[in-house]
């Protein structure tokens, strides 16, 4: 191995592939996006350079950029929790039961490998009011809602119902990573704890919660940045409608640049989202703190 | 030493593979490439399917087939969509008749993403040689950085303009300072679909003619027990169809609000959106969430008494629900002074594209008796060219939407595609569904006013 590392050939060798994938794949277009965030670009003529403008649009005048910025919030906000609160129990109870442990992760786990887009379609059918679970509550006299077009409400309806199903598809995720985390756990440290007198609860919030913050603030991360790019749902389930009321950044993206072709208008919420990331990642690598101990 | 060659061989091998693998995808579909004379003779007799050109040039050798794409909007293999069934038998029938001279490869995607990936295929630089594309601002957008081909000469080359019904006329939202950019392939109407059952049982014995008789029929119909009204705002286009009706018999002038010269919140469009919400009151409950398909189905399968679609419905609806074609009846919008919506699907060609000739050819077997035939008799739609079809042959419906249509003092786009951009369209539409959904009219009215403020008339 050290011989290896000498070899600064070898080096440049292993190197190499991820290095160019990473400048040709991400990189370069990463740059490329930020210019023509500041130019006038429908990608059938040649991008024209104007400043700030798609910006100082993009934050003045865009009704739906306000309420995309909201339901992206939301939508972090909502998952990092749920995810972390539900992804912990669901670990929790998983790691302690021994039949049926593969068969539960399984489950739940199941719907993270499935397609969102054909996710998507299934859970709009679901809440189709002429299919599904209106349908259900019509046989015990209960009106069902609109579930993916009311538009009352601060955070609308469908905004918590297309957040749940995500809680429902990704919950497996974090489920996983808490598992991995948790098996990692010596026994020894329970067993010791037990003779000590210590109850199960409390050997889950003195024991188990320390040894598993270098997962919390990975799974956080990926769950706030999988949060912020959120799309296939979302379009599938309402295409950003009624009225773009559940837009957000991502899909509102997708409207300007594919529907609309404004590539330079797109490219600035592009701009903007990437810089969302790498402050939510900043502020997640912050603010929760990473001890760590011998497991 | 042996290893090291080993491995570089193994791993050019690897990448050619790969290379390989990356080249020559669309080759799958090529035909046989063997000579076929009678269908080269069959295509060379229909003179009216081979340009000036091509007819001159003698039938490619084995090997030498021009191979030009064609990009449409549904599949053509899943749909049930009787007239994109009819394009399907148009391009097995092209590829046919011109077996080892040209062949046609379709490319094909739903409706909701075809635009967008029409402009992810402009923009890598790889046209389609032949495009189908909505007149107004769909076709607005190719035509003016010159992605489309003027098609006049084409067209007036020998005589193929005069087979249209009403010769130039035909193409007046196609053409671009006096250039032709696209061939329009059917027309078709929006009216009311009614079903006459209900109608009957309703005491309805004459349809309304005005906004109040309209209503009237409603309140009766209501009455009798049944939905009076299916339409979807889960499919915002349709609720803005009606909502086009409505602002147009108020005479909203949308030229001169496009112009900036009128405005949005303008009393005539505060009327027609009143209404909008007034005639709300007798769709059916699920409206809202219903797409346009299942607010199409509550109509064929009898759960609502009218529809207001465009005539291309009609071949959903016998196509879903064969025997309901004699029970379903059509009339013009209601209060509209003699004006209809109409709608065409048009084909536009590639400026860059190798085989113009090719590509007219196709256009030419789109507009053919054949394919207008089809269109008539069994697509339901309006057909462009002055073909003589079976009336009999024809679903009843189209004898209505031909009377609608014949009658009509003169037509106007959809809303949607008659303003200045795509998003200016989709806007009015979100609007629309918006004040159904609630939104107060003077707010929505005011969202859609700053929308164009900000974006079109500032421009």
């Amino acid at each position: 191995m050290d011989k290896l590392l000498r070899d600064k050939k070898a080096i440049t060798i292993f190197i190499a592939p991820a290095f160019l994938l990473f400048t040709f794949i991400l990189f370069i277009p990463i740059c490329q996006s930020v210019y023509y965030s500041f130019c006038n670009y429908d990608a059938l003529t040649k991008p024209q350079f104007i400043g700030f403008e798609n910006y100082r649009q993009l934050f003045t005048i865009d009704r739906t950029m306000k309420i995309a910025i909201k339901n992206s919030t939301f939508f972090l906000i909502f998952s990092v929790v749920t995810q972390l609160i539900a992804g912990l129990i669901l670990a929790a109870l998983l790691t302690n039961i021994k039949k049926g442990r593969n068969f539960f992760k399984n489950v739940y786990y199941l719907p993270c490998v499935l397609s969102s887009a054909a996710l998507g379609l299934l859970w709009m059918f679901i809440f189709t009011p002429k299919l599904g679970i209106n349908q259900i509550l019509a046989q015990f006299g209960i009106d069902g809602p609109l579930w993916l077009m009311d538009t009352k409400g601060f955070i609308i309806l469908p905004m918590w119902v297309i957040a749940s199903v995500s809680l429902w598809q990704y919950v497996g995720q974090s489920m996983m990573l808490y598992m991995a985390q948790i098996s990692g756990i010596s026994s020894s440290l329970y067993e010791a704890s037990y003779i000590d007198g210590c109850t199960k609860v409390q050997a889950f919030r003195y024991i188990t919660l320390p040894l598993i913050r270098p997962m919390v603030a990975t799974a956080m991360s990926l769950n706030a940045i999988g949060s912020l790019k959120f799309f296939d749902l979302i379009f599938n389930m309402t295409e950003g409608g009624p009225n773009h009321m559940t837009e957000v950044l991502a899909t509102h993206l997708y409207q300007q640049g594919f529907k609309y072709f404004k590539y330079g208008y797109a490219s600035a919420i592009g701009t903007v989202l990437l810089v969302l990331c790498l402050i939510v990642t900043f502020i997640i690598n912050k603010f929760v703190k990473v001890d760590n101990y011998e497991m | 030493m042996k290893r090291k060659v080993l491995s570089v061989l193994l791993s050019t091998a690897m990448m050619a593979s790969l290379l390989m693998g990356c080249g020559g995808g669309n080759d799958t579909s090529a035909p046989a490439q063997s000579s076929d004379d009678s269908s080269q003779e069959a295509a060379a007799a229909d003179d009216s399917s081979a340009s000036t050109d091509s007819s001159e040039e003698a039938p490619a050798a084995s090997g030498d087939v021009e191979e030009i794409t064609w990009m449409f909007w549904d599949d053509l293999n899943a749909t049930e969509d009787l007239i994109s069934i009819g394009y399907k038998d148009v391009v097995e029938r092209f590829n046919k008749d011109y077996e080892g001279k040209y062949h046609v490869n379709v490319v094909t995607t739903n409706l909701e993403e075809y635009y967008a990936k029409l402009n992810a295929l402009v923009a890598a630089d790889e046209t389609p040689d032949c495009f189908i594309v909505s007149p107004g601002p769909n076709l607005d957008v190719y035509v003016e950085p010159g992605i489309t081909a003027d098609l006049t000469d084409y067209l007036k080359a020998d005589g193929w303009i005069d087979t249209f019904n009403g010769g130039e006329g035909a193409f007046s939202q196609q053409t671009y300072d006096g250039k032709i950019h696209a061939v329009p392939l059917n027309i078709a109407a929006a009216c009311v679909f009614y079903n006459t059952e209900m109608f009957e049982a309703a005491g309805i014995t004459t349809m309304p003619t005005d906004w109040q008789g309209m209503l009237d029929a409603c309140a009766k119909l209501q009455d009798a027990g049944y939905t009076p009204l299916t339409i979807s705002a889960g499919t915002a286009w349709c609720l803005s169809m009606l909502a086009g009706y409505l602002c147009d018999s108020e005479g909203v002038d949308l030229a001169a609000i496009d112009a900036g010269e009128a405005s949005w919140l303008d009393s005539n469009v505060v009327n027609a959106t009143n209404k909008l919400v007034e005639i709300s009151q007798y769709f059916q409950p699920t409206a809202a969430g219903d797409t346009n398909d299942v607010a199409t189905a509550n109509f064929y399968n009898e759960e609502a008494a009218m529809l207001i679609q465009g005539s291309w419905a009609i071949a959903q609806i016998n196509g879903s629900n064969p025997d309901f074609e004699d029970k379903c009846g059509v009339f013009a919008f209601p209060g509209t002074d003699g004006r209809v919506i109409a709608k065409s699907d048009s084909l536009a060609m590639s400026a860059k594209t190798a085989h113009p000739d090719a590509v007219i050819a196709l256009m030419k077997y789109f507009t053919d008796e054949t394919a207008q035939k089809y269109t008539a008799e069994i697509g339901g739609k309006i057909p462009v060219t002055t073909v003589e079809y079976d009336e009999t042959k024809a679903p009843a419906q189209l004898a209505y939407v031909m009377d609608v249509f014949g009658s009509a003092k003169s037509t106007f786009g959809f809303y949607n595609e008659s303003m200045a951009s795509t998003e200016a369209g989709s806007t009015f539409d979100d609007t629309m569904v918006s004040i159904y959904l609630g939104t107060p009219v003077e707010e929505g009215l005011s969202s859609l006013e700053d929308f164009f403020k900000n974006n079109v008339w500032n421009k």
